[in-house]
């Protein structure tokens, strides 16, 4: 665990060094910023219909699924990438530490920088509550939510960084695999109405409609979490399998 | 130590390195000596286990690389061979970092980078990014990384590689201070490298390994027998006369001779008799003058080319 830990507060250090940590911090709370000032407008007006603007945020809008398909692979893409590009990886590999230690290290290490955006969303919820009563519920499962899904999509970055010497190529690759996941919600337009329930357990934008309601279904848990460990698992792999070639 | 059983290494369908075998014992610095492209970086990176073999296993002090990794590299110190270095972390958090992925922490961690930071004279960059530092300075970043868990193996690849010769100097003594107390293997490209540091020396050539002995061997084995030079005051039909009167002489030829009236001869004697005292009295004898007499060592260098050389001609 220590180990882990080590790699985590480097990867860290690493991002805090570079702009790319602020640049990312200051346009999530940018568009985040926005995108609640507007649904707060519009809702002020008498005729809007009954919808928490929180639930508006948690996947509500097209901006909540372009943030994170653009973030996340600008969050992890150098992670993998740099290090076998500048050759670090070597020393990393030869170190006294498991291919899966270095995986769950630097997944942490973006998983926990994720978290720290959306903390800054809690702001939010402080603002609505001082105007009116909150129903705390569907705001927790969200905010769940929010963690599941980007623990899946970070392992999705992770993966992609693992298996690319190239920082660009493997933000390419995984924004493109996750542009598919969120698109799965097309699919059901075109297949007959038997397979749409398939569809719909693993359409993101369901699910995360789900949770921004307040309803946890397990289904859903699972088929995050499971996502999450199988991209992890494939680094892992990779990471072993680079050492075969 | 350590014990490298039957390596081969493919690339593809082209061979890195094949059948490889050799043991190091405690307390040894061996060199790895090849010409660019022999396969030395391969070996060193199959025998830390950043690459696997497609056949054949690496035991450090009994721990199979591949079967039992973490624990086989925790008995290493590891110096690639482009050194390569974090350039965004400061030269403290970078071995703070290192340090910690390889099981210290605490008060231990902080003795220990204070420690490997003065073996390697590295206090006055401790505060400097790593981007900044020089060559030399990287250089000796790289070896604080591979000592600071004080592993009993240190594995360094190319560790003067693109340094200046004060660099070079600097390195060398480094290295030689750190034999009390660690096994060292070290490759290089560069034989008086080898001459300077090394008691061992394993020969690799196209993925093979063609020597592996002592270095006094290894010098022995590559030299060859010594030849003499002689140049003579007469004829030369009278100076290969009196030369094949000499059976100590193996074989003889004729060499151009710089002026006229002289005649040159570059001589093989048997194997362990100097001929040279033989030829004096027998110039003596027959009145012959000698102006001069000459033993050619080969460097070693030259005798390591010569080697390289053939063994291309002979495939």
């Amino acid at each position: 665990m220590n180990k882990v830990i080590a790699i985590v507060r480097k990867e860290l250090w690493q991002y805090f060094f570079s702009p790319i940590a602020y640049i990312v911090l200051a346009s999530f709370v940018l568009i985040n910023s926005f995108v609640f000032y507007i649904v707060l407008a519009a809702m002020s007006k008498a005729a809007s219909p009954p919808i928490s603007p929180m639930a508006l945020l948690f996947g509500g809008t097209f901006f909540f699924w372009l943030l994170l398909i653009v973030m996340i692979p600008v969050l992890t893409m150098r992670l993998g990438a740099e290090e076998r590009k500048s050759g670090t990886i070597e020393t990393l590999l030869t170190a006294p530490v498991s291919d899966f230690e270095i995986v769950i290290g630097k997944f942490l290490s973006s998983f926990l920088f994720y978290l720290l955006a959306w903390a800054l969303t809690l702001v939010y919820v402080f603002i609505l509550k001082s105007y009116d009563n909150v129903d705390f519920g569907p705001i927790l499962s969200g905010y769940l939510g929010v963690i599941l899904i980007g623990a899946f999509f970070i392992s999705i970055g992770i993966w992609a960084t693992m298996i690319s010497r190239n920082q660009i190529v493997a933000a390419i690759i995984s924004f493109s695999v996750m542009a598919i996941m969120v698109g799965m919600t097309f699919f059901s337009f075109i297949l007959g109405s038997e397979k749409k329930e398939l569809i719909q357990s693993i359409d993101l934008l369901a699910i995360m409609e789900n949770f921004s309601k307040g309803v946890i279904d397990t289904r859903n848990v699972i088929y995050l979490l499971t996502g999450t460990v199988l991209f992890l698992a494939l680094s892992v792999k990779s990471l072993e399998a680079r050492r075969w070639q | 130590m350590l014990k490298a059983q039957e390596l081969t290494k493919l690339y593809g369908s082209k061979k890195g390195v094949e059948n490889i075998n050799f043991s190091v014992e405690k307390g040894e610095i061996v060199g790895f000596l090849g010409p660019n492209g022999a396969g030395k970086t391969t070996t060193m990176r199959l025998i830390t286990g950043y690459l696997y073999p497609n056949e054949g296993d690496v035991y450090i002090e009994g721990h199979s690389i591949i079967e039992n990794p973490s624990k086989a590299r925790e008995f290493i110190g590891y110096l690639p061979e482009s050194n390569p270095l974090y350039e965004d972390l400061k030269v403290k958090e970078y071995l703070e970092f290192r340090g910690r992925i390889k099981g210290l922490k605490g008060k231990k961690l902080q003795q220990k980078m204070d420690e490997v930071a003065q073996k390697t004279e590295i206090t006055d960059v401790i505060g400097k990014l790593i981007g900044n530092c020089s060559k030399g300075y990287r250089q000796r970043i790289g070896i604080a990384d591979a000592l600071i868990n004080d592993p009993p193996l240190l594995i360094l690849d190319e560790p003067t590689q693109g340094l200046d010769p004060a660099q070079i100097y600097h390195i060398r003594e480094l290295i030689k201070s750190l034999s009390e107390g660690h096994t060292v293997i070290l490759s290089t490209h560069i034989l008086s490298e080898v001459e300077a540091i090394c008691s061992k020396v394993l020969l690799i050539h196209k993925g093979k390994i063609h020597f592996d002995g002592s270095l006094e061997e290894m010098k022995s084995a590559l030299r060859g027998r010594t030849q003499i030079k002689v140049t003579l005051l007469c004829p030369e039909y009278k100076g290969a006369e009196l030369l094949s009167q000499i059976h100590n002489i193996e074989k003889f030829a004729v060499e151009k001779s710089e002026e006229e009236k002289q005649c040159a001869f570059t001589i093989e004697g048997k194997e362990g008799v100097d001929v040279r005292e033989e030829i004096f009295w027998k110039c003596f004898e027959t009145k012959i003058p000698l102006l001069e007499i000459y033993s050619v060592k080969r460097t070693l260098e030259e005798a390591f080319l010569k080697m390289v050389s053939e063994e291309e001609e002979n495939q």
